[in-house]
């Protein structure tokens, strides 16, 4: 019975094979949506498959960031955008298709190549993985917290300039950011004519913009003027 | 048991549908995507030699592999969206040129 799959090697082909049909069918669709449902089957797939090399940790962060998170967010820019299919185009290049198969081939045959060197070889002896605490939530966040505290640290500044890229790149037109707590709030400088419409319109000049500020200055005298002419005139009534 | 050039030829082989989906697509969001398959493919390799190896190291860098996957996708989305704000499109062959 050594021909026999064991349930192992089955559970690898189901979900292997999973993967390799959710990925063709990424590639082959013209509508985003769907190539994204189904990258959504890739992580999942490949999910189980990390839960078949007992790493339950890897395997619930591939769902929680991968699945739950990122595929959210590319789900959520699809129906933002209202992304509309591909269009169909003609082939260019078409001649340099035989060239390209033969590239391929060159690359199966390499690749088929060193796995085959790889399985032959003393050097390196993998064991199969057995019953052990490796890919355990603890193991990882010991290495994690100790000797790899350095990267883990730098991932979190990554993560900051990410965030702050994000809001920079996506913030609409050139709108102000909030103001930092206890600095005083500017008033975004528009000026008016006092009638409400802006004092200020698109092919404006220097000119224009210096006779607009004449007109202010003088009307602001006059009005600070008023009241004392007012008062000059009520003594001049009250002596007469 | 599951030899361990299985899972190296399965994490080869979606690899090279994420590079000929990036080559292939000319959808800014898909190419996307397909970037984050050949990611994933290349996670599988890290937890299959990690898990093969008895060596916790290999998981601790799908972790930092996955952080980035986040930041590129924060990142990614938002330059697609400000394209997509200046060329009313998502097709790559109308953003080829750097002006407006």
């Amino acid at each position: 019975m050594d021909w026999f799959p064991t349930v192992t090697q089955l559970l690898f082909v189901l979900f292997g094979g999973m993967a390799l049909g959710c990925a063709v069918a990424m590639v082959a669709q013209r509508n985003p949506l769907y190539s994204a449902i189904s990258l959504v089957g890739v992580f999942v797939s490949l999910a189980c498959l990390y839960v078949l090399l007992q790493a339950p940790f890897i395997a619930a962060i591939q769902v929680i960031v991968y699945a739950g998170a990122i595929m959210v967010l590319v789900i959520f820019v699809i129906m933002l955008l209202n992304v509309e299919e591909e269009a169909r185009r003609p082939l260019r290049l078409t001649y340099l298709i035989p060239v390209g198969v033969l590239l391929a081939a060159v690359l199966v045959g390499e690749a088929a190549f060193m796995l085959q060197l790889g399985s032959g070889s003393a050097r390196i002896t993998p064991v199969a993985p057995a019953a052990s605490d490796v890919g355990l939530t603890a193991s990882i966040g010991t290495g994690m917290f100790t000797k790899y505290l350095l990267p883990f640290e730098v991932t979190s500044v990554l993560i900051l300039m990410a965030l702050v890229g994000a809001i920079t790149l996506a913030r609409q037109g050139r709108t102000p950011l909030l103001a930092a707590p206890g600095a005083p709030t500017e008033e975004t400088p528009v000026l008016t004519t006092g009638r409400g419409q802006p004092a200020i319109t698109p092919g404006d000049t220097a000119a224009t913009g210096r006779a607009f500020a004449r007109e202010q200055i003088e009307r602001e005298e006059s009005a600070a003027a008023a009241p004392a002419a007012r008062a000059r005139e009520a003594e001049e009534r009250g002596e007469g | 048991m599951i030899p361990l050039t299985w899972y190296l030829a399965l994490s080869a082989v979606l690899f090279t549908i994420g590079v000929v989906g990036v080559i292939i697509k000319r959808n800014a969001i898909q190419m996307f995507m397909c970037i984050e398959l050949m990611l994933n493919a290349v996670n599988l390799t890290f937890v299959a030699f990690s898990s093969y190896f008895g060596d916790v190291t290999g998981q601790l860098f799908v972790f930092i592999v996955m952080t980035v996957a986040a930041a590129e996708a924060a990142v990614g989305l938002g330059i697609i969206i400000a394209i997509f704000r200046n060329r009313e499109s998502l097709d790559v062959d109308d953003a080829s040129l750097l002006r407006l």
